[in-house]
């Protein structure tokens, strides 16, 4: 991961002891979310761009995917520390946001690279 | 099924790249183009006070927990009382928004712009794609897909022998229409978020209903429970000072 | 908000440019993106980049908000001439202007021409009836003449239309308890809690407004939102800790001729005390005798 999910520091905790009573801010919020989007589509791209030069054809380049996106999770998990429930409501929001929305740039990115690289 | 075909070079250097080149160059024009063109219309003073009783709403509804019960229940009824609450709206005053948006034309100018903007383009590109790139293969999608999307995407090649995955250039279009989006909210930030198909979504749509919304907040506020939070926060207080002195 | 983060860099970048290391623009970008109140040293060094020409016009179409923001900050600091001189080169640039004659109608403020500011306002307001700021303008043009009532009265009416505008909401509980109209302040104080229910300061606010209302039940709301105010700092707010003892005393000294007795703050009262001891030992030892005898009064 490169320097673009730099900015989820700013996210707020209030206490993490008995955190039974969630207490968010909004626009924080929005801004881990924004910031998931952008890493996701990020790493569509250039997963793409590997996926094609790489010359993965049909199930592998889906299972490519898959994985790039899996490590994305863990990364965000990670850079959140772990504790996912300080910066994002849900596991979810981690896991699957964005997920189907990076694969329209994945399948175009990969085409291009593979094209580019193997059919002509 | 063909074996492997071997693809010219000029169709990369002619036809992929500068297709691909075309499409990121007009999104990024669009975009400003949109930019300059949105009007800054004098707004309705009533449109305002909506807007502001639903944000000032959703907070009640966020919050809720965080106020005295008796401060809650305060609220409550001033935003949803029957007769002059804030969030009620009389039944023969919601509008019709098609009605409405006639009666304004700023706003159908403004809905006008908007869906211009974005179809004038696509149009232009997809007619400019389908004029000069038909009828040959431009690229091959690294994944195989079932005869039925022959007709769609090998538009314009009449040879049933040639694999599906070997697609024409309107195809490597769409691919690009859909695929650049991505993209577009990484080098033009998130205010390209509003892309396409929100858009078509709006337009079918025809804009926001102020009083539809509205309404929602208020049901939203009807079956909201009211459970005081600050009790709670004696017992955190004590762990966090606890905490502190030792 | 201003995050830490955002807090470090602005002292960061003031170090830095005062020591004469450079940044001064960036220093300046950052305290206008976070509206930091820095007239001064904007003052200070937005002159020196304006008076500079090479480094001026390196600055594009930027040069003219820095000549905003350079006017707005010399109003501030009373030298009207150099407000003068940039909303002049403004209106140059830019005639006919709604920015430019609000800068205008401030300036006019600023010189204490109430009355030629309010007419001013007035007919920017005709041409825009919606624009906030020339609203909160006007609201604390009559605060600064020391017409609180009328202050109140814009921002009733301002508020009336922008009702989620928590900044004038804050504006308008501050003045509510400089004119002791505590119920109406704490009413502005839950709006502000409802809007950004984690800043502490409402909290505390709200809890002081309860504290002063006095009565039992406003003593035992005010306590829990000191509680509260303790939990989102962490327990770094002295007079949340001040807070807590006072409220518990006070509600020891109401309930004392009762028979019923809640025993189950004691604790927070004893353990707020002990933070505000080891406090005052690292911090200011030498008031720790009066802070102990302070405390022991309040111990019933």
């Amino acid at each position: 991961m490169s320097g673009h999910d730099n900015s989820n520091g700013s996210s707020e905790k209030s206490s993490s002891v008995m955190d039974d009573l969630p207490t968010f801010n909004a626009e924080n919020m929005q801004n881990n979310m924004k910031v998931i989007l952008y890493s996701r589509t990020f790493m569509a791209i250039i997963g793409g761009v590997i996926a094609g030069i790489l010359g993965l054809t049909s199930l592998t380049g889906f299972i490519f995917y898959f994985l790039v996106m899996v490590i994305t999770s863990v990364a965000l998990t990670a850079k959140a520390k772990f504790s996912i429930h300080s910066y994002f409501d849900s596991w979810n929001r981690v896991m699957l946001d964005g997920f189907f929305g990076g694969l329209m740039s994945f399948v175009l990115f990969w085409t291009f690279a593979y094209d580019i690289v193997h059919i002509f | 099924m063909a074996e492997d075909l071997v693809l010219d070079t000029a169709i990369r250097d002619w036809v992929l790249i500068p297709l691909s080149v075309v499409m990121v160059l007009i999104g990024i024009l669009r975009y400003f183009v949109s930019k300059l063109m949105r009007s800054s219309t004098q707004p309705d003073p009533k449109i305002i006070k909506e807007g502001q009783v639903i944000i000032r709403a959703r907070n009640l509804r966020a919050g809720a927990n965080y106020i005295p019960a008796k401060s809650f229940r305060a609220r409550k009824v001033y935003y949803s009382n029957e007769e002059n609450g804030l969030l009620h709206v009389p039944k023969g005053q919601a509008q019709n928004p098609q009605a409405q948006m006639f009666s304004d034309p700023n706003m159908a100018m403004d809905m006008m712009k908007k869906n211009l903007s974005m179809i004038i383009p696509q149009t232009l590109t997809f007619a400019w794609v389908n004029f000069f790139f038909s009828g040959f293969v431009a690229a091959k999608i690294p994944f195989p897909l079932t005869q039925r999307f022959r007709t769609m995407l090998q538009n314009g090649i009449d040879l049933s022998t040639v694999d599906v995955s070997y697609v024409s250039s309107r195809s490597w279009y769409f691919l690009n229409l859909f695929g650049l989006r991505g993209l577009f909210s990484l080098i033009l930030g998130e205010e390209n978020a509003t892309d396409d198909t929100q858009r078509m979504m709006q337009m079918s749509g025809f804009g926001f209903d102020p009083s539809k919304s509205l309404g929602a907040e208020k049901d939203g506020l009807d079956i909201i429970q009211h459970d005081w939070a600050l009790p709670k926060f004696e017992q955190r207080a004590e762990a966090v000072l606890r905490k502190l002195v030792k | 908000m201003v995050t830490r983060t955002e807090e470090e860099e602005v002292n960061r970048l003031e170090n830095q440019v005062e020591n004469g290391g450079g940044g001064a623009w960036e220093y300046l970008c950052l305290v206008h993106k976070l509206k930091l109140r820095r007239s001064d040293l904007v003052l200070k060094h937005g002159l020196s980049i304006l008076n500079d020409s090479k480094k001026r016009s390196a600055l594009g179409p930027e040069e003219w908000t820095l000549y905003e923001q350079v006017a707005v900050a010399a109003m501030d600091c009373q030298s009207l001439d150099v407000a003068k001189d940039c909303i002049k080169v403004l209106q140059k640039k830019f005639p006919g202007s709604k920015r430019v004659g609000r800068l205008e109608a401030m300036l006019l403020e600023a010189r204490g021409l109430w009355s030629e500011a309010e007419n001013a306002y007035s007919s920017l307001l005709e041409e825009n009836p919606f624009d906030q700021v020339v609203h909160k303008r006007r609201a604390a043009m009559a605060k600064a003449q020391g017409n609180t009532s009328a202050a109140i009265d814009w921002l009733n009416k301002y508020l009336d239309l922008f009702m989620a505008d928590h900044e004038a909401w804050r504006e308008l509980a501050e003045i509510y308890v400089s004119l002791q109209m505590y119920k109406q302040s704490a009413f502005c104080y839950e709006e502000l809690i409802l809007s950004q229910p984690t800043v502490p300061l409402y909290h505390l606010a709200y809890a002081d407004v309860l504290y002063t209302l006095g009565g039992l039940e406003n003593l035992q709301m005010a306590k829990k939102y000191y509680a509260s105010t303790i939990d989102l700092t962490g327990g770094k707010s002295t007079r949340a800790l001040f807070g807590i003892c006072l409220c518990t005393s006070a509600i020891a000294q109401l309930s004392k001729g009762r028979s019923k007795e809640d025993k189950e703050s004691s604790e927070l009262q004893s353990l707020s005390a002990m933070a505000l001891e080891k406090d005052y030992k690292q911090r200011a030892p030498s008031n720790l005798s009066v802070l102990s005898s302070t405390l022991r009064s309040l111990k019933i």
